[in-house]
Parts: C-alpha cells; structure tokens; sequence
C-alpha cells in the first residue's frame, strides 16, 4: 500500500499549478491526472506537429517531446509514466525518462501497490509478452495475444491470460481443444482452456484464481492449475478471501439463477436472478453482493440477506467500512445515481458518483459527485463545500480526522486538506 | 334426454367452460410469472394501443394487406361470438331456468348471422385445403376445431327452420353447443381466452420496450 | 401433420456435419428438454396453444416471399419444423432433425420480427426461433462460421479476433487519418467522465478503420466530449445472441456496460449496427437483469438526428441525386428510430426517396440475426431469398443505399452484385462527412 502518512496533511489550500496557462502554452492539452498525494497534476499536451510532451506542475515531463505520448498514469509512488513512441516503436517513459528497449507495441500499465513495480503488455516480432520494470518475460510457448494481466500487490508476480497455441481462421476445433492459459512470470500453466477469465491473484501474491470454460455451456475456477469439481452454467469472477487465500469465491449459475459459492460449494441458499461484484469485508467474517432478487430489482445482499430496499436500473459494486459493519454502494434509479449505506439512500440523486470511502473514525461516507456539469465532495450524500471544474475522489488521512480534495477552479489546480469535521 | 342436455349438462359445459378457462389463464400466468421478465415488460397503455389496432377491422397494416380475409374474419367472428349470446331462442331458456334476459337479435338477423359463421367455417376449410401454407401446417386437430364450431351453428340453423326431426336436431344443437364450451379451454380454440393477452404482451414488448409499434 | 417438403440444394457446414455425427439421442432429449422447462416458459407455452395455423405470418416474410412462396420458407413452418416437433416428441428427435433446426432457425430466418407484426395475435415467432437456436447451441449445432465469429467473442470480446494491442494501435492511426480533415481532431482514449462512451463493433477496426477516422471528425466538429475504451469491451456487436450462446452473450454485454460505467459517461453512442444495438439494448440487459441498459445507448440515427436538430452538425452541401435508405429492423422496427432516419437522410440528401414498405414495415436486408454470419456456404440461398428487396431498392431508382447498420451493409452489397443495380452502398456518416460543414477554424 502506499504510504499516505507521509502525505503533507498540514491544513492548507495551496494552489498547486495553474493549468489555465497550458491552453496558451500549447498547441492542445488533454485531460489532467494528479499523483496520489495530489502534489502533481500533469496533462499530455501537444507541442508542434507530431510533437507531444506533458506538462506536469510548472514545468515539462520529457526533456525533449516525443511523436506520441498516451496513457499517462501516475505510479502510486509519484512517478509519472506514459507511454510513447519513437520512430514508429513504442515503449514505456517513467517520469519523462524511455525505458532503454522500444517494443512493436506495449500498453495496460500496472503498478505494485507500492509504485515501486511498473508492469505492461508488450509486444515485439510478433510475440506477446509481460515486461516487468524493463524486464521482458521469457516464455518457454510462444504466447499469440494477451487478452489481460495482473500484478500482486508486493509487484513480485505478474500473471497474464494469454493464447498458448495458435489456430487457425474458422479453426473451431482446435479451439474447443484449448488454445488459451494462465501464465505466471513468463510460465504457463500446463493446461489449455477453451476460454480463460476472470484473472485474480490473493493479496499475499501466493494463489492465483481463474474461471475457464469447461465446455461451450459449462464454467468452472481453477485455482493454481487444479480445477474446482464442480461445474457451473456460468461463473463470473472470483475473489479471494482477505486473509485466508485459499479461500475462494465466486458467483455461480446453477437452473437459470446465480449462487454465491465458495471452494466449490454453494454458500447463500438463496438463488437470485443476477449476482455480481461479491465482496469481502475487511475482516472477511462477511461478503456482500450487488444481487437482483428478481428482474430489474436491484440491492445488496450481505451473507446472502438481501436489504429491503430495492433499486430499479443498477448497483455498483459495494464497499464495506474499515470496521467490516457497514456497507456502502452506488445505485442508479429512475435515471439518478445515490448513495446508499446499510439498505437507506443518503442525501438526493446525482448525474454521476465515484467510489465511496469511509471515514475510520466515524463512518461517514465521503465520495465526488457530479451535478449539472460541476463536481463536489459529498458527505454522507450531502454536498459540501464549493463545485469544482474538476475533481479527484477526496483521500482520508490514516488517522481520519481530515480530508484531502483536489479539484480544479477557475483553471488552477487546488490541493487541499480539510479537518473531517470541517466538512 | 332432452331434459338431461338442456339441464344439468348445459350446467356441467359451463362449469368446465369457466373453471377450464380460470385454470388454464391461471397456467399461463404461472409461466409467464416464471419467466420473471414477462410482467416487468407489460404496460398497460402499451397493451391497450395494440389491442385498439387488432380488435377494429383494417386499423392495422397486415388486415389492410387482406382485405378478404379480414372482413370475412370479422364478420365470423363477431356472428360467432354474438349470436348465442343475444338468441331470443337461448332467452327464453334462460328466461325460463334462471328468470334473466336481456335484449335480443331480431330473429331474422340472427338467422343470417348463423349463416355468416356457417360461411365463414366453410371458407376456413377451403383455405385449409387450399392455401398451400396453410395445408402444410393443418391436421386432424385443426379439422376438428373447425367441426366443432360449425356444428352448434349448423344445428341451430337446422332446427331454428325445423328442416327434420327437430326434437333430435335440438338435441344434438345443444349437444354441439356443450362440446364447444367445453373445448374452448382445452383445445387451440382457447385463442379466444389467450388473445388479450398475447397481444397485450407483444404491444407491450413493441410499444414500451423496444419503443415501437406492432400495427 | 405430414412433414414439410423442403427443396435445399446441398451445403456443406464442416460444422453441422461433424456434431450431426457426434451427437446421441440422450443428450439432444436431454437438452431440449432442459432448455424448454428451464428457459422458457408462459410465453412459448402460450403461444404454442394460441397459434390457429393460419398462415398470416407467411406474408410478412422476405423468405417466403423472395422464394415465391415456397412453403418451406413461412414463419409457421419453421416452427412447425422444429418446436412442434420437439414439444409432441419431448425432445426425442435425431441428430438430422436437428441438423435441420439449425439450418432452419440460424440460416433461413433473420429474427427481424415482421412476422410478429402480421399475426393476428401477436404471436413473437423470432423469439420461438430464438429458442430453437438456443436449443442447437447447446447443441453445438451451429454453422461452422457463426460458430467462430461467437468463439471471437468468447475469446477477445470482440467478434473479429482483434488483438488488444490491433486495437489501440487502429485508433491511434484513424487519429491521424481524421486530423487529416480536422487537425485539432482527437480521438480520445480512456477519458474518464466523458459524456460520451463511442462504441463500435468488430468489423470496424478490421476493414472499415476509416469510419473510425469519420468519426473522430464529426465529433470534433459537433464539440462533443468523448471517449472511446483502450481495453476490451470496446466492441457492442454480440454474435453469441444470435447463435443461441447466452452466457457468452451475456459476458460480452456485461462487459461492454461496465467498461460505460468504468469511464463514468453519461451515455454509449454506438455506431451504425443494428444487431449491436439489440444485444446492448435489450437482449443483454434483459439476461443480466437490466430493465434497461444501466448506462442509457444511443443508435448512430438518434445521435445524429440530434446533431442535425440541434444545428451542432450544418450541412453545406446536400448529397446530390436520387438516395434511398436500409431500413434495420433491430433499430427501427424493434427500436422505433425509422422517423428520425427519415429526418437525417432528408437533410442531408437533395432527393431522399423512400422504399415501399418503409419504416416499421420494411423488408430485412437478409443478412441480420446471425445469418450473414453463417459465412460463405450459405451465402447463395441469403442473397436468392433478398430477391424481394432487391425489386424494393430497384423502384427507388437511386445511385446510393445508405445503410446505417454493419449487417445491412455487408447484406445490400450482395444484393446489389447480384442483382446488378449498379448502386453504391454507404454508411451514414459516409454520407454526413461528405455533405457536412466544416467550419473555418477547425479547417486544415
């Protein structure tokens, strides 16, 4: 995790950059991203014809621009990565700085949690690959596509969904033999799977968990290359259990209704008409699930209890408090979005509402909102506080007595932090 | 005989014609509840628009198109559905068990109208026979539903002119009468119950659903 | 009831012979009769026991119209051909039977749903053959290229095996293509809170690629803010519903939403597809429990209706001579858009002229619900059976069909080889690019 102790958390307002100076500046400036400790704020700008660089505060990422620049993520560790091509090949750019090889092609950028791991799918002659801090997989198989990947949180293992055998057009026979698999640090699996999904690997790095399709109408999970037995009319992802990695669950599809099970065995007794996004609290004494009880009827089940309350079009995926008592969601009814905790709609309907966040001490719930075209901080639903042009999910301090809001204002970029109690 | 026909059976044929009927609207409803996406995408104004444009003749593209069809439909179907029911012959029978009535169809038009459903079963029958779409999918049951309708109306006819053996006519009048109640429910002739219902689904799908119409 | 005479030349589906060979009695009766108590039920019930063979249904049918008149071809017969069969059986049929199923429901009937609006009752006998399909999938018995193309979206969730990486790098170049017209162009990628998500379907970026290029230009000039995803999800087109295969179905449509709901845009504009729109509309949500789609899907008609309307769009130059237009049954009869592509194309042509049937009663172009997609082998029998709109597009007299729909497309430039009219076949926004104004400060 990062480390936001060492954040600056003094209570200020210090207007970080002023990006309304980049529209003069150049050519065209894209969208802006910030650092996770808010004291960056960089958007790809174009310089000349063909010539892109990113302006970052006051100043510029690359020493000299590049021909393309795109997807630029700040790493959780405040590193400013991107991606750029050079004479028509790509590669990775860490704070304004090419990584030494250029590839046919590279893009999905992940990080350890800590930022200190940059992974993405390359691509070179052909052959698809992972490449980990500049260090590209060997794979003993030619790998033909990666469809995705993922990276454990310590950033020591890196995993991918990759085609392991070829085949060819209209081949239908060759596919239902298996031509895709799971490869961990550049080793595939031993099997090949019809169709793999679902990629997740534990916390603790050590299991990693896949559903693949047994046959055209029969889901399964493997866990670290062995298959549960049972197998499902369909399955969507799993999830590994907090603190336990070899527990493991998943929605599953069983005589046209879905089923929350684990290791293999159906844990709610209840079957409802969609299941989706299952949760594990903090704790994992509990899973929640944005469940339909039935057709268009929307909530949330907690070990397999759903609210009472219902919503008419979607529901998020749902998010416990620190203290794994309370579970906060965003549902859309009627066309608006609202946050709802523990079954009841908090404050009035938005166009739009980003990931909530507890606050430890007092279970409030923070999240941006979106009215009319501005954005907020809201509290427990309610906006408080000034609209902004834009604006990033509001961060709590570790102790949780303060708030950290960034957002944009009349073209400058603000860092802010507020008490809690302020707001 | 005739006492027993005229008496409890015409009883017993309204009985399984009503609880048949209940039963069998109960069974669809059942499925459909099933299927949990059916009533979620009913709507009310949607399923009246559709039937408002099926239930009045030519309002609607596919009766425009058969001109022939449709009046020959129409007219089948409302001297099918009207004329037992407004008979002074089934008045005073019921006038006479029950002491209830209601208005009446003049004789003579009455006459005419059995002789539209006559008709119109004939011209059912031909196009069974003849149109080669309809033959391929026409079998036995498809001839027996259409003996079933046309025997009330045929023997009310006979007997209403009292062409032969009137008593026996009559006999087998409400005997055919009975036998249709009864299959109304439990054969393809339930169209009649399910009609509202289909419609009302697909208006409902076309109109409220997808935001179109079904005429 | 006697069995259908059906006269079929001979073709060979590697497909469908090889699960013709494969399957047993046991698990044909097994799965239909899984599929008919688990995954249906008031409905086919009811219909089954309200349809008066009648026949109505035939009239409404290009098929049987197109094949003057052969039985065969008529909406009742392919039910009777296959659901009858089964339900009097209880599933107990032979692998041949359905062989025939699959031919009958996947590559001789479009699902475009006229036939519905010409029974008397109502009676929604594309769902029924929807059923069928369904029945066959899990079967396995799909035609061979139907089969890959619902393999393609299983694999990469998209339907024309483009890599991820194939992907990117397209929209990186129909960028630069667009900024060719617009250079101040830009096809933004992964723009979170957009208002719009754009979506296309797999043909797009594998041989069309300059529609994506068009696009970049129009929503430059009309100022709208938008996105387009760099990961999957980006394609909106679902083969998987039309083969019968509901989970992977699903699992694309799924993912097509979340990857909306994950840029946190107000809506999904979608380009010129009408099956896409069904999948994305109505047929997904429907499976996942959506009432409607959780983040709202606008057609390519309605977008464009509502750049015209709303002046963000001003023609400078009507496109000349006589034009007609494609009616895609997904959007317009089961959509209800026919009166705002009516609008669009009279605004931007000088002589729109209108196909008899029009709108809600148009002919399909013989190509949709999956059939085009059945590939080469069926390929002459879909284009004999389109005889009936060919004479359609011929009356029209125009130098140009607009088909604002992938399948109708691919499907009106079979017609128009085959029957040689001599017309050229566009997009929409082939059309809108030409005849569209470009104002002077976003000018090269």
């Amino acid at each position: 995790m990062v480390n936001s102790e060492s954040w600056d958390w003094e209570i200020a307002n210090k207007m970080v950059a002023d990006t309304s100076k980049w529209k003069s500046q150049f050519e065209d400036v894209w969208e802006p991203y910030i650092s996770s400790d808010g004291e960056k704020i960089a958007s790809i700008v174009k310089v000349g014809e063909g010539e892109f660089n990113i302006a970052v505060n006051n100043a510029t990422w690359g020493e000299e621009p590049f021909e393309k620049i795109w997807y630029s993520r700040f790493s959780p560790d405040g590193r400013l990565t991107a991606l750029i091509t050079k004479d028509q090949e790509w590669t990775m750019a860490v704070d304004g700085k090419p990584w030494e090889q250029m590839y046919e092609y590279i893009w999905d950028t992940k990080f350890s949690a800590d930022g200190k791991v940059i992974a993405a799918t390359t691509k070179q002659d052909g052959v698809y690959a992972i490449t980990v801090d500049e260090k590209t997989w060997e794979c003993p198989v030619k790998l033909h596509s990666i469809a995705s990947h993922v990276i454990s949180p310590d950033g020591k293992t890196s995993v991918a969904i990759a085609q392991t055998v070829a085949t060819a057009e209209a081949d239908v026979n060759a596919f239902t033999k298996g031509s895709w698999s799971v490869v961990v640090n550049g080793k595939p699996w031993k099997e090949n799977y019809v169709d793999v999904y679902g990629l997740t690997i534990s916390d603790d790095g050590k299991n990693i968990a896949v559903e693949y399709r047994a046959a055209i109408c029969e889901y399964g999970i493997v866990v670290n290359e062995t298959p549960w037995n049972e197998k499902f009319a369909c399955t969507w992802e799993p999830v590994f259990h907090p603190t336990n990695s070899n527990e493991i669950t998943t929605p599953v599809r069983q005589g046209g209704q879905w089923f929350l099970a684990t290791n293999g065995r159906i844990v709610w007794d209840t079957g409802f008409y969609s299941l989706l996004y299952q949760t594990y609290s903090p704790d994992g004494s509990k899973i929640a699930a944005t469940v339909a009880p039935s057709f268009a009827k929307w909530t949330i089940a907690v070990n397999g209890q759903p609210w009472s309350k219902t919503f008419n079009e979607c529901l998020l995926q749902p998010c416990f408090s620190p203290d794994s008592r309370k579970v906060a969601v965003i549902a859309k009814d009627s066309g608006n979005w609202f946050l709802v905790v523990d079954g009841t709609v908090l404050g009035e309907g938005y166009d739009n509402i980003w990931p909530p966040v507890f606050s430890p001490n007092d279970n409030k719930v923070i999240c941006k909102v979106e009215k009319n075209g501005k954005y907020a901080v809201a509290v427990n639903g309610k906006i408080k506080g000034k609209e902004y042009e834009a604006l990033w999910n509001p961060v709590v301090s570790p102790d949780g007595t303060k708030v950290m809001i960034c957002g944009v204002e009349a073209g400058k970029y603000y860092r802010k932090v507020v008490l809690l109690s302020d707001l | 005989m005739y006492e027993f026909v005229s008496g409890p059976l015409v009883w017993i044929a309204f009985i399984i014609f009503i609880g048949g009927s209940l039963y069998r609207i109960y069974y669809m409803l059942a499925g459909s509840k099933k299927e949990k996406v059916v009533f979620p995408h009913m709507s009310l104004e949607h399923s009246v628009a559709s039937l408002v444009h099926w239930v009045i003749p030519f309002n609607n593209q596919s009766m425009r198109k058969r001109p022939i069809f449709t009046i020959i439909s129409f007219a089948f179907h409302i001297c099918l559905i009207f004329t037992p029911i407004f008979l002074l012959g089934h008045m005073i029978l019921l006038d006479e068990s029950l002491n209830i009535s209601w208005w009446t169809l003049p004789e003579g038009v009455a006459d005419w109208m059995a002789i539209i459903v006559i008709a119109g079963c004939i011209f059912f029958l031909y196009r069974r026979l003849t149109d080669p779409v309809v033959k391929n999918v026409t079998d036995a049951s498809d001839y027996l539903l259409l003996a079933i309708t046309a025997l009330p109306f045929i023997t009310g006819f006979i007997a209403y002119h009292q062409l032969f053996a009137y008593k026996t006519i009559l006999i087998v009048h409400i005997l055919a009468g009975e036998l249709m109640l009864i299959a109304i429910p439990f054969t393809r002739l339930s169209h009649m119950l399910f009609f509202v219902f289909t419609r009302s689904y697909f208006g409902s799908e076309q109109g409220h659903v997808k935001h179109s119409k079904d005429w | 009831m006697k069995p259908t005479i059906a006269i079929r030349e001979p073709v060979v589906d590697d497909a469908l012979d090889q699960a013709e060979a494969k399957l047993t009695p046991e698990q044909i009766e097994k799965v239909i009769n899984e599929v008919i108590d688990k995954e249906t039920g008031g409905r086919l019930w009811t219909y089954v026991n309200t349809c008066i063979h009648c026949g109505l249904c035939s009239e409404a049918c290009h098929w049987f119209l197109s094949n003057d008149r052969d039985v065969s071809f008529a909406p009742v017969t392919k039910i009777k051909d296959t659901l009858w069969v089964m339900l009097k059986n209880k599933g107990k049929v032979d692998a041949a039977f359905i062989k025939r199923c699959s031919q009958i429901a996947h590559t001789e009937c479009n699902a475009c749903r006229r036939c519905g609006m010409y029974c008397p009752f109502g009676i929604d006998i594309a769902y029924m053959i929807l059923v069928v399909r369904r029945i066959c999938a899990k079967l396995e018995m799909v035609p061979l290229y139907l089969q890959d193309t619902v393999h393609s979206h299983a694999a990469t969730m998209n339907q024309m095996w483009v890599k991820p990486d194939e992907w990117i790098d397209t929209l990186q170049w129909q960028e630069e293509e667009a900024q060719g017209y617009v250079p101040s162009a830009r096809l933004p990628l992964e723009k979170e809170g957009a208002e719009i998500m754009y979506s296309v379907i797999g043909p797009e970026p594998k041989f069309l690629a300059q529609l994506l290029g068009n696009i970049t230009v129009i929503m430059k000039v009309a100022g709208c803010d938008w996105t387009m995803p760099a990961t999957a999800g980006w394609d909106n087109s679902n083969m998987a519903m039309y083969s019968g295969d509901f989970e992977v179905m699903a699992r694309v449509e799924r993912l097509h939403h979340e990857t909306a709901q994950r840029l946190k845009v107000k809506k999904i504009v979608m380009g010129e597809c009408g099956h896409a729109f069904r999948g994305a509309e109505y047929d997904g949500p429907t499976w996942m429990g959506w009432m409607k789609p959780p983040i709202p899907i606008v057609h390519a008609i309605a977008f464009y209706y509502d750049l015209l309307v709303s002046g963000r769009i001003k023609i400078a130059k009507k496109v000349e001579g006589p034009v007609t237009s494609q009616y895609p049954c997904n959007v317009i009869r089961n959509a209800g858009l026919g009166s705002k592509l009516q609008y669009i194309m009279n605004e931007v042509c000088e002589n729109f002229v209108d196909l008899i049937p029009n709108d809600r009663h148009a002919f399909c172009c013989n190509a949709g619900g999956g059939t085009i997609n059945c590939g080469p082998p069926w390929k002459k029998i879909r284009v004999q059976s389109a005889k009936l709109q060919s004479e359609n597009f011929k009356r029209t007299g125009a130098h140009t069909i607009v088909t604002p729909c992938h399948n109708c497309h691919s499907g009106v430039e079979d017609i128009v080889d085959k029957y040689k009219l001599g017309m050229h076949v566009k997009f929409f926004s082939e059309l809108l690019i030409e005849a569209m104004e470009i104002p002077e400060d976003l000018q090269p």
